[in-house]
């Protein structure tokens, strides 16, 4: 694996792998589904995460042409999909035990599931590797279709509703960025998808006043997907009624992954309205989201409920990094998405055991967790402290590094009022935390003893965590930071 | 694409954004898409063009097929009522509609009718999206933005690309699949197939 072409035939790979296994699934027993989907899983991740450790390790691997863009973000994307993916396939084993509701009927539910997790899988892959702003539009739009599917995936009343919501005001948002790629490609003199690529945007022809109206519609289009206010109304709801290991990949692999391709938008076409003018609306986007989600996150919310504002807040905070865009502020966001999307799924699949535990908590807060059941207990806690940046959080770093991004990148401003919110998320989530930990416990609840897998699985997160946050410290001063700049 | 062709998607637009039966929205969306298909084959200058024209086409009447399935297999006993008016909503749109030509107003495509014609198309969709609590109405406001920017990208210079076009059909024709499925189980759940009964998420 030392050229270009065999790095194309490997990304082929990766996106065809979980394709394959889909179409596979369709022939198999439904036992046979649930033991091939673990080993189809774990394989799947392997292709990504070998792909992704190639393009980090030699540079001279990354290559773009028309349709496949395999740089640095590619590579830091693909790595958390592989993740996500290949943990949310395995969680997903526990769940199809447990949970016998489902849109499709009772001999299809197995089935159906595991082919539309995989196939939304493998979309999710493509939409790192695309080269143009049209192509990652159609596969953007192709994720959520797939998704609504999942999320609605259980066919009760909320789940319904919830898949509904996401599915027409997703595509409703997706349409207006379609509008504003039409605007751009019209003035770009390149025809075909060619006009399109993330490099050719420097080619556009038209005025300032344009450019900015273009740049203000596909951002506002992007941010419907990303999750970020004032356009995030679905995202609570999706995210708190999908099935656990949907929910992981939702908030911990496509929020990023569209992300991402704001993030290269806004690169490409800041040299047309100005670096600055594009990251301003960026910050104001983050700023909106954060202070948005702070009301919810004071408040006692279900389980999966919180985690779900709180991926509203996490996307926020990402976008002031991106916005601050100086080399620390962008070693921030790789740390916060990396980190943010091994604590947020964990916290996502601990809500099956939750759920054995204490049926009430799909509608109740989960209090007490820690007395009456103390595995699932510190494996929530560790969850939530990761998420409210508790020291040697990850994410505790990563915030670090993007208030000190905004204040040496001259939005000192921003950078006051980020902490301010910041430390307001901080109490919330932390509230949420002692309640969860030492709140009030309820005598009838099951007792559920955690696997060997599961509590493999919290050593997993734990390490992975761990080191996470001492890579933090060496990742600004790195090439690869610099290469994201 | 002359002045006649585009008043009369808009028109088309507008009576989508008032119009209270189904069957009629489901019409009103398919006319504008035929004329999108004319408008492709009477401007069509290579093969490529002509497959896009066949794309729209097919997505034309496959969606209508499909909707007019969905309506009669989910037989609403009294008509979903939307929260405003008919003459209110149309109100709404052209009014938005006008602050936006006002406010985007610089930006064309090609020549400003098209642009403005586009922009329209694609606020009437959002305030179909947004005022109509039918499940299927709502859709239909996606296929009117959708139908909006077929437009666009049939007056961009040169045409846009082939695998683009291809592909925004084929999004559009999944979504659609994707929601007739939850537009069965919400009839089914319900009782109707009224978006307003899906309240249940509040914090």
């Amino acid at each position: 694996m030392t050229d270009v072409r065999s790095i194309e035939i490997l990304a082929a790979a990766t996106v065809g792998c979980p394709i394959l296994c889909a179409l596979l699934i369709c022939f198999l027993s439904e036992q046979k589904i649930l033991i091939f989907s673990k080993i189809a899983g774990i394989g799947t991740g392997c292709f990504g995460i070998l792909l992704s450790s190639l393009l980090i390790l030699d540079r001279r691997l990354q290559f773009d042409n028309k349709w496949i863009i395999l740089d640095y973000r590619s590579a830091i994307t693909i790595a958390v999909i592989s993740i996500i993916g290949a943990l949310s396939v395995g969680a997903s084993f526990q769940y199809m035990k447990t949970q016998k509701d489902s849109i499709v009927g009772e001999h299809r539910r197995i089935r159906a599931y595991y082919i539309g997790i995989f196939l939304f899988w493998a979309i999710t892959f493509a939409v790192p590797m695309a080269a143009n702003i049209g192509f990652a539009w159609l596969l953007i739009e192709a994720t959520t279709a797939m998704s609504a599917l999942l999320v609605g995936f259980s066919g009760k009343k909320r789940a319904l509703e919830a898949g509904w919501k996401y599915l027409i005001l997703t595509s409703m948002g997706l349409g207006v960025a379609l509008l504003g790629i039409s605007l751009l490609a019209s003035k770009i003199p390149v025809l075909g998808l060619n006009g399109m690529t993330w490099s050719a945007m420097h080619d556009f022809s038209g005025s300032h006043q344009e450019a900015m109206i273009i740049y203000i519609i596909i951002a506002s289009g992007l941010a419907t997907k990303i999750g970020w206010a004032p356009v995030h109304n679905w995202l609570p709801d999706a995210h708190s009624e999908a099935p656990p290991p949907v929910s992981g990949m939702l908030s911990a692999a496509l929020l990023p992954t569209v992300l991402i391709v704001a993030w290269r938008f806004e690169i490409g076409f800041g040299a047309i309205i100005g670096r600055q003018s594009a990251q301003r609306i960026f910050i104001l986007f983050g700023i909106l989201s954060i202070a948005i989600a702070i009301p919810f996150l004071w408040q006692s919310l279900p389980w999966k409920r919180m985690l779900a504002y709180s991926s509203l807040e996490n996307m926020g905070i990402l976008a002031l990094g991106i916005g601050f865009g100086n080399p620390i502020a962008i070693a921030g966001v790789v740390i916060h998405i990396l980190g943010h999307a091994i604590a947020k799924s964990y916290g996502f699949y601990t809500s099956t055991p939750l759920f054995r535990h204490e049926p009430n908590a799909y509608r109740h807060t989960a209090s007490g967790i820690a007395r009456s059941s103390p595995a699932l207990g510190v494996a929530m806690g560790t969850a939530l402290g990761t998420l409210a940046a508790i020291p040697p959080s990850p994410l505790f770093i990563s915030e670090v590094f993007i208030v000190f991004g905004g204040i040496e990148s001259g939005h000192a401003v921003a950078a006051v009022i980020a902490v301010l919110l910041l430390a307001l998320v901080f109490l919330g989530i932390s509230h949420s935390l002692i309640e969860l930990l030492a709140g009030k416990s309820f005598a009838h609840r099951v007792n559920v003893r955690f696997t060997r897998i599961e509590y493999l699985s919290f050593f997993f997160v734990v390490i992975a965590l761990l080191g996470l946050t001492v890579v933090a410290f060496w990742l600004p001063s790195s090439h690869f930071i610099k290469a994201l700049v | 694409m002359n002045g006649f062709v585009i008043w009369l998607m808009i028109l088309l637009g507008l009576a989508e954004v008032m119009v209270k039966r189904r069957t009629v929205a489901v019409g009103l969306v398919t006319a504008q898409a035929l004329i999108l298909v004319g408008f492709a084959i009477s401007e069509a200058n290579s093969i490529d063009r002509l497959i896009i024209a066949g794309a729209l086409a097919l997505r034309a009447f496959g969606l209508a097929f499909l909707y007019i399935y969905l309506i009669r297999r989910t037989h609403e006993v009294t008509p979903v009522i939307a929260s405003i008016g008919p003459l209110s909503r149309a109100g709404i749109a052209i009014s938005l509609s006008l602050a936006l030509i006002w406010l985007f107003g610089s930006t064309t495509l090609v020549t400003p009718d098209t642009s403005k014609a586009v922009l329209v198309l694609v606020v009437f969709g959002v305030v179909t999206v947004i005022t109509r609590r039918a499940t299927l109405l709502q859709v239909l406001g996606i296929v009117l933005i959708e139908n909006g920017l077929a437009l666009s990208a049939l007056v961009i210079p040169g045409g846009s690309s082939l695998f683009i076009e291809i592909g925004v059909t084929l999004d559009l024709i999944l979504m659609s699949l994707v929601a007739s499925a939850f537009h069965f189980r919400i009839f089914s759940e319900f009782g109707t197939a009224n978006a307003g009964a899906l309240r249940s998420l509040r914090d």
